[in-house]
């Protein structure tokens, strides 16, 4: 019976770490899931209509002077930029999708391997928010630099 | 954490490659947490300095606000507040759970793991709240497009 009995160190053999997702765990994560893809969905929903209400928008025509079409080609910039705009969060809420949907079959099969896949995207989710934002703040100090050195050189 | 062999096989072990996944994923939201932290205080520090500038802007693009006179300020600055906190609420469970998470796998400390994904699943939760405003503010405005 002693050679019989199945302990739960032989049931995993990559147990490096003590820490587990126990049941405690699995129901935050559980949830975690949940709303992760309420999110998603919500903004996948939300670039569809901005694009619908950048299309059917009525360009300015009080900014059409002397035959130039100017409402018409911002309307057009603004549909460009939405579209930009559109694809850039498909592409980061895709990875919290994934991590939604993946992780939570991982909860339920209690599939470690899944799990991993599941935090994975999240890590990509993450990364690629980070990098956006070192971008956006590298050109924020650029323009400010910009500003700083236009000012100085106009006294 | 001493748990019985029962207890144990309900559960899933965190594996070198999870642990190492989630070692970067910390960090990465640690980042954006701290980034949102100091963000949230610029912002309010540009409020409380330029508020009066600020409302005079405020005033020319929405001309109603000046009907409203001295309270005008007051409401003004109660939702910078409000959102404020809002904000600054899920970006602190961000931050917590980043540094719960990296604490328990860093000491093996179970407790500290489980309270990083419970801060993790509230950042979820406040987002999705705010996500679902969002798309219902959009649904607005494609109302008043038609």
């Amino acid at each position: 019976m002693q050679d019989q009995t199945i302990t739960s160190e032989s049931l995993l053999p990559d147990n490096f770490f003590s820490v587990a997702f126990d049941a405690a765990a699995r129901a935050q994560v559980k949830q975690a899931a949940v709303w992760a893809k309420v999110c998603t969905l919500c903004a996948f929903a939300g670039y569809g209509l901005e694009l619908i209400v950048a299309i059917f928008a009525r360009p300015d025509y009080t900014t059409e002077t002397q035959g130039l079409r100017i409402g018409a080609f911002l309307k057009m910039g603004n549909i460009f930029g939405v579209i930009i705009a559109s694809a850039i969060g498909v592409i980061i809420n895709y990875f919290l999708y994934r991590f939604a949907v993946v992780t939570a079959r991982g909860m339920d099969s209690m599939d470690i391997g899944k799990t991993n896949e599941g935090f994975n995207n999240l890590r990509v989710y993450f990364k690629i928010y980070g990098i956006l934002l070192i971008v956006a703040l590298s050109l924020g100090a650029l323009v400010l630099l910009v500003a700083i050195g236009v000012g100085l050189s106009k006294r | 954490m001493e748990n019985n062999p029962e207890e144990s096989l309900l559960q899933m072990h965190v594996d070198y490659e999870g642990g190492q996944i989630l070692r970067e994923t910390v960090r990465w939201s640690r980042f954006l947490s701290v980034a949102g932290i100091i963000g949230l205080a610029l912002c309010l520090l540009v409020v409380a300095f330029a508020g009066s500038a600020l409302l005079a802007a405020l005033s020319r693009v929405a001309p109603g606000i000046d009907a409203l006179g001295g309270i005008a300020g007051a409401i003004v600055l109660t939702a910078v507040l409000i959102v404020a906190a809002i904000f600054g609420f899920l970006v602190y469970m961000l931050y917590r759970f980043s540094v719960l998470t990296r604490r328990g796998i860093d000491h093996q400390d179970q407790a500290a793991f489980v309270e990083g994904m419970r801060c993790l699943k509230i950042y979820f939760v406040g987002s999705g709240i705010l996500a679902l405003l969002s798309l219902l503010s959009n649904l607005f405005s494609l109302t008043k497009l038609f």
